[in-house]
């Protein structure tokens, strides 16, 4: 709310991760190539292989106009748009580790002149200086992953740093030998995939291959062990997000696994095997995978510290936690600096919120777009819901404003699509209360799945059973928005719980909110006045959030 | 007035105020110095490459491929050293230079795929430059153009950081960031002055390279000391019409500072008088016969008004921001233990570079020995 912002058309995280993928791509290889580089140098002189130190020389040529030129200008790209478009989060990340960044940038500047150095020195310096330029190189690469790790993973656990502000707490935080151990076999697989793209024709062709493949073997392997401890250290809240089938998570695993595979296919098929399989479209896809498994993890790790920015401190709209209250207090227009209309009463100024709050991840249209989001909603319910829009599936922020702001930012959501005038007929009755549940309760809720199931509460209930309940829905629970839907549309919306809910299971209920620890049957159990199932789940999400931080 | 500067970072500063500027101080000098080689010596290299391209200006060409070589190295650490610079100036000015970029943010942005089009053509000169085509020149020429045009959008963020009173509107005019601070009347006085000073230091750096290839070719080194004390002259003496350029257009309450403020207006005299004693020097020890010690005494002390222009524009700075930022009036809670680690690594870093340049130097004079 202090910093204007920047209003590029689409959201601001999207460009984050697109400069974060491909400087992760390319620094991730600037560590393990840097290896490589250094370890088959020394393999090819204490064999005398000749050929195989050509292809050293010329692997380096290519490695230092990727790595110098592109690597290191993309980490300041991310440097550039994490200022840009998250200033509140950039500011606490500096304010905190400023001294870690600092050290950081030490290493840097060792491992350019080092690479520089390496890169210009194949023909003038001796075998030995040569070799020990590259492992400085090496080693000081690899430490400048380990410092930024530290940062990087206390943007989603930051651990026993939140009790005392010890920068060792933040530094080695739940998360940080785990996701040091991933990246750094990260390191090797990519290694190994970037040898590919030099490979000679003749020469030292086959051995290049074959090693190639085995370094994308040895980081593959210790790559699963190195998730599962990450993912055993993760924060419950992140745990969370994992375990609702959120279609993009669901994705980014799928497309995580399914590209490292075929990477593997190929690396051992195409390199290890048969090498002159490999081919330029065959190294095409491998880079194609390489980008791939980057961009899934990169946005696995984005997604699971949603809320949040860095957790705890700054939401993932760039609103500092300790400020939320103040604002929804005052309201935006006191105390946000920058709006491009001062004018409450203005319908720009629900554009605005809408950028202000909402913009860092959604668009009106395109990725994430709220247009699909908010399909069926009215004003009223758009303002009401916005109430509890933090507790929808636990990775929104809360948001930050009075009743004024979140009345003009509903009238902006509503406005995103016509108005809905549904035919109920007998006939469509179950597919119209489909589609109500889906406008009205279904971010929050699920009848027989796995996030937040309704079945508990309606099974064996009549959709006339069912429809009582809607008048009392808002005081059933702080978190509950009104119902206030027109008439039909209920009728529709109980007919399609009842029915949904008497539904004979034909698959298991997957965990109900968090993948170990749950209370079952406590989730299934129907609401007791005053706490509906929904208050059950959302306190325990928020009592497990709390006992995160 | 409700205030348009963002609030501070409510985290205390984990240093005190006085290191991070010291730091910053360094750390920015060594990157204008940088910069001044990458865009001074593209510049340089365009000039002598074109003329080189004719038979009879053998030393122009061959300067040309000195400067080819070098070209990527200096760019390669005009990034890193600015990677510092950036790092310190946010913790001391974050609030005012995010915001800054944000109402620029698009035209901000196009700086990282801009500085990586200018690098890559470097590397390109710097491989083809021997075949001497006119593909190389166009090359080189795109890529000093788009350094041209980074060292503009830089000059256009770092005035529109010092200018809170015209942020709003900005904003409100071009909430896309597709924007420039053209209406700030010290933009292109400013502009001027660091591509003019940019080729005013890196020709001073040029006589010290001149001076170093005395021994092995007298005759390449005085052409080359003697021609870049020239320009060096010229640049230096256009730098004063700029400099009252600058300081004419500069507010009048922030200009009278270098008056009133005992620090800035020493640093300002200072700056004057060192200026000009390294403009005698290498004029001095150029314009004679044999060029002298005197050449490098003057890069020596260009080097020094280097620093000192920094010093000034962060004073200039500081006079800007004052009714907004109360450095003195920040929380502090020092990291020592970090801040030592951080001092003991930063001397093993230089010592290892320092190694590894060793490495090189004992190589090369193995090799002239064996030669």
């Amino acid at each position: 709310m202090n910093y204007p912002y920047w209003q590029l058309g689409f959201p601001g995280g999207m460009l984050i991760a697109l400069v974060a993928v491909l400087h992760v791509f390319v620094s991730h290889f600037a560590v393990g190539g840097g290896f490589f580089l250094v370890a088959t140098e020394a393999r090819a002189r204490r064999t005398n292989d000749l050929a195989l130190l050509e292809y050293c020389k010329r692997h380096t040529t290519f490695f230092a106009l990727l790595t110098l030129v592109f690597g290191a200008v993309s980490g300041v790209g991310i440097w550039f748009t994490i200022g840009l478009v998250s200033p509140e989060a950039t500011s606490t990340l500096i304010h905190a580790f400023v001294w870690l960044w600092a050290i950081e940038w030490v290493f840097f500047f060792v491992e350019i002149a080092a690479a520089i150095i390496y890169a210009k020195t194949w023909d003038t310096l001796s075998a030995r200086d040569h070799q020990i330029i590259g492992w400085i190189y090496f080693v000081a690469a690899w430490m400048s992953l380990f410092v930024i790790n530290g940062i990087l993973t206390f943007m989603l656990t930051p651990g026993k740093w939140l009790e005392g502000h010890s920068l060792m707490d933040g530094f080695f935080n739940p998360t940080y030998w785990p996701s040091l151990l991933a990246r750094s076999a990260a390191a090797v697989v990519l290694a190994g995939l970037f040898a590919f793209i030099t490979l000679p024709k003749e020469g030292a062709r086959n051995e290049v291959a074959r090693m190639a493949a085995k370094w994308m073997v040895a980081g593959a392997v210790v790559m699963p062990v190195a998730l599962w401890w990450y993912a055993a250290k993760l924060p419950l809240f992140a745990h969370l997000s994992l375990g609702m089938g959120v279609t993009s998570v669901t994705h980014a695993l799928r497309g995580g696994v399914g590209f490292s595979l075929l990477a593997l296919v190929l690396a051992l098929v195409c390199g290890a095997w048969k090498p002159e399989w490999m081919r330029p479209p065959v190294v095409v896809v491998l880079v194609l995978c390489g980008i791939g498994m980057v961009g899934a993890g990169e946005y696995l790790r984005e997604y699971l510290r949603k809320p949040w920015a860095v957790n705890t401190l700054v939401y993932a709209n760039d609103v500092r936690a300790g400020e939320v209250a103040a604002i929804t207090e005052n309201g935006v227009l006191k105390t946000a600096k920058f709006l491009p209309h001062a004018d409450a009463t203005s319908p720009a100024y629900g554009r605005d919120l809408f950028v202000l709050q909402c913009g860092a991840c959604h668009g009106a249209e395109g990725y994430r777009s709220m247009t699909r989001r908010v399909d069926g909603w009215d004003a009223a319910f758009a303002a009401d819901i916005l109430q509890h829009i933090h507790v929808l599936r636990g990775t929104m922020p809360p948001f930050a404003g009075d009743e004024q702001d979140r009345k003009a930012l509903g009238k902006y959501l509503a406005g995103l699509n016509p108005e809905w005038h549904l035919t109920i007929t007998a006939a469509n009755k179950l597919e119209m209360g489909k589609k109500v549940f889906d406008s009205r309760c279904g971010h929050c809720h699920t009848v027989n799945g796995s996030f937040r199931p309704l079945r508990g509460t309606f099974e064996n209930a009549t959709a006339a059973q069912v429809a009582e309940v809607f008048p009392a829905l808002g005081a059933m629970s702080s978190n509950m928005p009104e119902f206030n839907a027109p008439a039909e549309q209920a009728e529709a919306l109980s007919f399609y719980i009842a029915h949904e809910a008497n539904l004979p299971l034909t698959v298991k209920p997957g965990p109900t909110e968090m993948p170990t620890g749950t209370n079952h049957s406590r989730m299934r159990s129907p609401a007791r006045p005053g706490e509906s199932a929904t208050t059950q789940s959302g306190a325990k999400r928020n009592s497990l959030t709390q006992e995160v931080r | 007035m409700q205030t348009m500067v963002p609030h501070v970072d409510p985290l205390p500063l984990p240093g005190p105020v006085w290191l991070f500027t010291v730091l910053l101080l360094v750390v920015f000098t060594l990157h204008v110095a940088m910069m001044n080689s990458a865009l001074g010596g593209g510049l340089w290299a365009l000039w002598n490459y074109l003329r080189g391209r004719h038979a009879e200006h053998e030393y122009s060409r061959r300067l040309a491929q000195e400067l080819a070589a070098m070209l990527p190295t200096f760019l390669a650490f005009t990034v890193t050293l600015g990677v510092a610079a950036l790092l310190f100036v946010q913790v001391l000015y974050g609030n005012f230079l995010y915001t800054s970029s944000i109402l620029l943010a698009s035209t901000w942005l196009m700086v990282i795929p801009l500085v990586m089009v200018a690098y890559y053509g470097y590397y390109y000169f710097s491989s083809k430059s021997v075949e001497g085509k006119g593909t190389a020149g166009c090359v080189l020429a795109i890529s000093v153009c788009v350094l041209l045009t980074i060292a503009f959008i830089f000059v256009n963020n770092m005035t529109l950081m010092l200018r809170p009173e015209r942020w709003l509107e900005i904003y409100r005019g071009g909430p896309n960031g597709w924007n420039l601070n053209l209406g700030e009347p010290t933009l292109a006085p400013r502009y001027l002055h660091i591509v003019n000073g940019a080729v005013a230091l890196f020709s001073a750096i040029l006589a010290q390279i001149g001076m170093s290839r005395m021994k092995k070719d007298p005759g390449y080194g005085r052409w080359l000391v003697q021609r870049s004390a020239l320009v060096f002259a010229a640049c230096t003496g256009l730098q004063f019409l700029l400099g009252m350029w600058l300081l004419l257009a500069t507010p009048r309450e922030i200009a009278m500072t270098l008056l009133r403020d005992p620090l800035a207006g020493g640093v300002f005299g200072l700056a004057l008088v060192s200026v000009i004693a390294a403009l005698l020097l290498i004029l001095l020890g150029s314009l004679v016969e044999k060029p002298t010690k005197l050449v490098s005494a003057g890069f020596g002390v260009s080097l020094v008004t280097l620093l000192l222009m920094v010093c000034l524009r962060y004073l200039l700075r500081m006079a800007y921001l004052k009714p907004y930022a109360d450095l003195g009036g920040l929380q502090v809670e020092a990291q020592w233990g970090v801040i030592v680690l951080f001092v003991v690594l930063f001397v093993g870093g230089l010592g290892t570079v320092g190694y590894m340049i060793g490495l090189v130097l004992k190589a090369g004079k193995k090799a002239a020995l064996a030669k």
